[in-house]
């Protein structure tokens, strides 16, 4: 914030990455940057470069779809406190996934279907809800499918899911060290998550 | 004192469901259980017993306009229209169901015997019996908080005011202005429901509509 309370578009001062604003490709996407072919994501982005911390890398056909997660109303951020809340937790009771009535077809996936989505970090299991709202987008042309993940569960609460969180990965933009949950990229298939515990819970899987 | 109501403007409705809790919370109603209906946002799914505010979400798909959207999200709050002709009222053989001193359509539970006349009389799916005692349940349009001057709980935590709560005769002015300005922005589908017939019903899936 500057001292005049209004943002600047050129901005002289105070950021590790101005003075101008351009853009970049998040540090994991499903496309190349037209702009900067060279310097697709931006050069300054925090990395924490750890064995538990892989990278997904930019239009790997491995993990073509583009995938954000956020927040619905009915929880509160991580939902630590309003899962244990039985009039919040009837409103949305279970971790979904939305998805685009097109990916559903491809994937061969029916409204309430178990769906499993990973990344190179982790893998969480969530029930797919097939969308119009969810439209698949046309880059470069081809077809990019886009997931939509709210992130309120965990395994404590009256209600309990899969942690969004698990797919992560950690990386945080240089001015203000802001975490990165809001573009990366994923795949996915139909059915339950593979993985288990000892105890025959469903757990996310070791670490890599 | 007139006739005491709301005034439900869809076209400000966000979904929010604030207005379900508020009215748990309020009128110590109990959660129905953990299921996840694969419907929209919507979990509720209808009015009970224990649920006297449900809010609907229609996922309105049509051809792409000028702004690219396909896709229409309607949501709107559903409730108790505490009706002026009340099917409920009329069907109740013990006076259980009473029209109050704020026009409201309210039931007595210490009157109610459970016959359940009252359910399939109402034509929205508003009262229901209560399968641990037996009795019928419905939205009291907060009788308790008006008591003492407040409005109802829903009213009170609705964000956007999407619920207002008021006299009637005065919503009833204020309905018909905000249709003509909804008209003069160019939203001519836009019309009142509930206004003139003395109740209110459905909200139409196909444009704003404002209702009473």
């Amino acid at each position: 914030m500057n001292v005049e309370g209004r943002g600047r578009l050129y901005a002289p001062s105070g950021l590790a990455d101005g003075p101008l604003p351009t853009y970049y490709e998040p540090v994991e996407s499903p496309v190349t940057n037209l702009l900067y072919p060279h310097t697709p994501t931006n050069p300054v982005v925090k990395y924490w470069n750890r064995q538990d911390n892989p990278h997904n890398g930019l239009a790997n056909p491995d993990y073509p779809y583009a995938i954000t997660t956020y927040r619905l109303t009915e929880h509160h951020v991580g939902g630590a406190m309003s899962r244990w809340v039985p009039w919040l937790s009837e409103l949305q009771p279970e971790l979904f996934a939305e998805i685009s009535e097109e990916l559903a077809a491809e994937k061969g996936v029916k409204n309430g279907d178990w769906i499993t989505i990973w990344t190179t970090r982790g893998e969480v299991e969530a029930k797919a809800m097939v969308t119009p709202r969810i439209q698949p987008l046309k880059i470069e042309g081809r077809t990019v499918h886009q997931i939509g993940l709210p992130y309120h569960w965990g395994y404590k609460g009256v209600v309990t899911g899969d942690i969004a969180n698990d797919l992560l990965m950690l990386v945080a933009d240089r001015n203000v060290s802001m975490h990165n949950a809001k573009s990366f990229t994923c795949n996915m298939r139909p059915g339950r998550r593979s993985h288990q515990g000892q105890d025959g819970s469903r757990v996310a899987r070791e670490m890599p | 004192m007139g006739h005491m109501g709301f005034f439900t403007d869809t076209t400000l409705c966000i979904g929010c469901k604030a207005c379900e809790v508020a009215c748990k919370q309020w009128n110590q109603l109990p959660a129905d259980g953990y299921k996840w209906t694969g419907n929209s946002y919507d979990n509720t799914g209808h009015l009970s017993a224990t649920t006297w505010r449900h809010v609907a979400f229609v996922e309105h798909t049509r051809p792409s306009d000028s702004t690219g959207k396909v896709v229409n999200w309607l949501m709107m709050s559903d409730v108790c229209k505490h009706c002026e002709h009340a099917g409920c009222m009329e069907a109740c053989p013990t006076g259980a169901l009473i029209r109050n001193e704020f026009g409201d359509v309210y039931l007595q539970p210490d009157i109610c015997n459970g016959c359940g006349y009252c359910v399939p009389s109402c034509p929205f799916g508003v009262v229901d019996l209560k399968l641990d005692d037996g009795r019928a349940y419905k939205c009291t349009l907060c009788y308790d908080r008006q008591k003492d001057g407040l409005e109802p709980a829903c009213a009170k935590a609705c964000p956007t005011d999407f619920i207002t709560f008021g006299d009637l005769d005065e919503l009833r002015e204020k309905a018909r202005r905000r249709v003509e300005t909804l008209h003069t922005r160019g939203e001519t589908s836009a019309y009142l429901y509930g206004v003139d017939e003395d109740t209110s019903g459905f909200f139409p899936p196909d444009g704003p509509a404002l209702r009473l």
